[in-house]
């Protein structure tokens, strides 16, 4: 168990170490640089050269990104360029927001899906077993952005019952996290509703009914954690490509969070606020699995430590 | 008895709650981006022009007609020679309560001319001396430049106190607000300030700027009544709102000069009748309409009509549209079967649009255009900075004085990513700046002509500025610069 925790942390430090240099490699290799973004269609060359000194991209990519790195260990995460204020600032002020968002998302949308999923698969002839069906295709082929301003006409425009966007209390997170969490629940119904149906042809979930055992114990007890395994590795999933869904339905709702923060960076080369992000978005990442791990190791005694 | 004395207490809170807010007045405005910083020094960012300015104020400032007007100098007087400017000053006070000084004054016109730390610094490079005594600033010149006022009323020669740290994030200015939060990405909260020295009031006691990139959002948040006012709407979804009874839309000039930028020294485009034929085979009216949905004003040489003063009339003439002239000029400079790439701008769909409109024009003479789309810090990259580019579109935001507009067209400008040159017009735009009245106009209006003659790009157009807000706001000011003037709503 120690040197397992051993070899974990150090896979952790490597994968982060490659991922940052990656980030600053792809943002060097991107044309444009910060000081050019700033000053725009009015600079000239003196201008550049002593914003372009002031940000310290005079000096060469590897001395900038040895001084990143040595920063970021020691806590500095940098000076945003775009927004002229510590990088650190602007993550914790953005982090609860996408945090909610994600969190609440999977939440909302994996308690639906074990709901529709299992009783579609358990009732898979009756028509509205079919009705699930046809509704969780649907979700799943419809494009995230037209999801939230179809929310946003009916919920904001029309009824006036939930804010149109921007960010002031909980209410603005509402239709956010509808937004997010219907693609999923399409998704996770999904799984649930395939993982389940096999399970229920094999032969041990016949020998449980066989021997005469309530249909509602066979379906929860047998039948539902073996289930569970698949929709728990998909679920984890779902929550990592939150992320990315995040940058879309922040900007579409206006919400200050992480993804809107990235993307903005890179629109702007801010090089300090995409490191940083790309980091902690990473750190995040890694931390999901390793929980996905021992999860999978609690729920199928099969799967062990090597 | 216990009962009672809770009801009696709730009503009491009601009563406050419901009196507070009846009293204090807050204004939504929808904005699509952040300020870069609230350092005057430093600011390049149009996003932090537009709250800044109520803020900040310099010796002098903008008026909705474009024409200058005193701020914290209450008058000015210019000597004979045109080199020595001296400003009185005004009794005004800093958002911080003390009282404005000389030495304010000098102390951030210095920073604003230094090099080291200045983003405008150019600006100022004709200043030899700025010297305060009580309350006379005197600003003394290498030479005339005509257009020397008109840079005081720039954010980057606004004054700010002598011993002001931490602009950037907490910015002390004398406007009639000031900052009370700011929350990137999210939203700018100002309040009012009570001691301005015009002893006005504004209406609204606090303005919220709120953050919101997506255009479809700001229209469902304007028609939703989150925002009341979005002060630069995308005329793409102006019908969004067009029929709505409780949302109106005022338009003016926006003083940006739209142009299909052609690279002058790159053959065959350095053949002037190759810039014509480009010219003539543009149809703007089709622009207009297909582009900006009609909100726009046909240009055809560098200034916009905004400019009212300097504006040359009646260039329509000079390059008409004509398809079959413009077949003939490629012919005799010997560039039929012309092909060549035509690189859009993708996060301005209006450029884009009328970028596709245009290459739908080209091709319909004979000219093959392939179009390339590339993201904003690209563009600025290859086709701003290492002028890397066949023929490309961007707008050019308007200035309040015609010298800042025009000199980026002389030879090697640092800001002519055209690669445009001729000798009369350079030495009429060295001339300018010692002109005053009516010679100066003469000169500019010269200038005019030689762009379009000589086509030194293609003009397109300026869109209008739509301003859409809540029927109830009165008062909407545009400026011929990119500002938000909350101080004059009120409804």
């Amino acid at each position: 168990m120690g040197a397992y925790l051993v070899r974990k942390t150090a896979s952790f430090v490597c994968v982060l170490f490659i991922i940052s240099a990656l980030t600053f490699l792809t943002l060097q290799v991107l044309p444009g640089d910060p000081a050019q973004l700033l000053l725009g269609t009015e600079s000239s060359p003196q201008a550049l050269a002593a914003l372009r000194r002031e940000l310290g991209l005079d000096k060469p990519a590897p001395v900038r990104f040895g001084q990143w790195l040595v920063d970021f260990v020691q806590g500095d995460f940098g000076r945003s360029i775009r927004y002229s204020v510590p990088v650190k600032d602007l993550v914790v002020q953005a982090l609860p927001v996408t945090l909610s968002l994600a969190v609440w998302a999977v939440a909302v949308s994996l308690g639906i899906a074990v709901l529709l999923g299992v009783l579609s698969a358990a009732y898979m002839a009756r028509w509205w077993g079919q009705v699930v069906r046809i509704i969780s295709q649907l979700g799943m082929a419809v494009p995230q952005f037209w999801i939230g301003i179809l929310l946003i006409q009916v919920f904001g425009v029309q009824l006036r019952l939930l804010p149109a966007g921007g960010y002031s209390n909980w209410q603005s997170l509402i239709l956010p996290i509808a937004t997010l969490a219907l693609p999923r629940t399409a998704v996770l119904t999904n799984m649930v509703q395939v993982g389940l149906s096999d399970v229920l042809k094999s032969d041990y979930i016949r020998t449980a009914k066989s021997k005469g055992l309530p249909w509602r114990k066979v379906l929860f007890k047998h039948a539902f954690v073996n289930g569970a395994i698949a929709v728990a590795t998909s679920a984890s999933i779902q929550l990592i490509q939150l992320v990315a869904g995040t940058i879309v339905v922040e900007q579409v709702f206006g919400l200050p969070g992480i993804g809107q923060l990235l993307l903005n960076g890179v629109l702007q080369r801010d090089l300090p606020l995409v490191q940083a992000i790309t980091v902690f978005v990473a750190v995040g990442v890694l931390i999901i699995n390793l929980l996905m791990d021992y999860l999978l190791m609690f729920l199928d005694p099969r799967v062990r430590f090597e | 008895m216990r009962y009672k004395l809770g009801l009696a207490a709730l009503a009491v809170l009601l009563t406050i709650a419901v009196s507070s807010s009846a009293l204090s007045a807050t204004l939504n405005v929808a904005v699509s981006a952040d300020p870069d910083t609230f350092d005057p020094t430093r600011t390049v960012a149009a996003a932090t022009v537009e709250i800044a300015f109520n803020i900040y104020e310099g010796l002098v400032k903008a008026a909705p007609d474009g024409s200058l007007v005193g701020a914290l100098a209450a008058e000015w007087d210019v000597s004979s020679d045109q080199k020595t400017y001296t400003f009185t000053l005004r009794e005004a006070f800093f958002h911080s309560g003390r009282k404005v000084t000389a030495e304010d004054v000098v102390n951030a016109l210095n920073r604003a001319r230094n090099p080291e730390i200045a983003s405008r610094w150019s600006d100022f490079a004709l200043v030899e001396t700025i010297e305060g005594e009580g309350n006379t600033v005197v600003i003394r010149l290498s030479q005339p430049n005509a257009a020397f006022l008109y840079t005081l009323a720039e954010v980057n020669a606004a004054i700010y106190p002598a011993e002001a740290e931490g602009l950037s994030s907490q910015p002390v200015g004398t406007g009639p607000y000031k900052l009370a939060e700011w929350r990137p990405n999210n939203f700018i909260r100002l309040e009012r300030f009570d001691q301005h020295w015009s002893g006005q009031v504004p209406y609204y006691d606090q303005v919220v700027f709120r953050i919101i990139p997506d255009q479809h959002s700001a229209v469902l948040n304007l028609l939703s009544g989150t925002v009341d006012l979005i002060p630069r709407m995308e005329a793409s979804v102006y019908h969004q709102v067009a029929s709505n009874p409780r949302i109106k839309v005022v338009s003016a000039p926006m003083n940006l000069v739209q142009i299909l930028a052609v690279n002058n020294q790159r053959p065959p485009f350095n053949d002037v009748r190759v810039r014509r034929a480009l010219a003539m085979a543009v149809n703007r009216e089709d622009m207009i309409f297909g582009a900006a949905w009609g909100f726009a004003q046909a240009l055809y040489s560098g200034l916009s009509p905004a400019m009212a003063q300097f504006f040359r009339d009646g260039l329509e003439n000079v390059n008409p549209y004509d398809p079959v002239r413009a077949r003939e000029l490629l012919e005799e400079a010997g560039a039929d079967g012309l092909r060549f790439t035509l690189t859009l701008p993708s996060d301005y769909p209006l450029h884009v649009q009328t970028g596709e409109i245009a290459a739908q024009q080209w091709e319909a003479i004979g000219i093959d255009v392939d179009i390339e789309l590339v993201e904003w810090g690209t563009w600025l990259d290859r086709v701003y900075t290492q002028r890397d580019y066949d023929v490309s579109i961007v707008g050019l935001a308007g200035r309040l004085d015609p010298h800042a507009v025009l000199v980026r067209y002389t030879t090697g400008n640092s800001r002519n990513f055209f690669n445009f040159s001729n000798p009369e017009f350079d030495r009429l735009i060295q001339e300018g700046l010692s002109r005053q009245g009516s010679d100066r106009i003469a000169v500019y209006h010269r200038a005019q002509e030689i762009l379009a003659q000589e086509a030194a790009g293609v003009f397109v157009m300026d869109p209008e500025q739509l301003a859409a807000m809540r029927q109830e706001i009165q008062g909407w000011q545009h400026y011929p610069v990119y500002v938000v003037d909350a101080a004059s709503l009120y409804e």
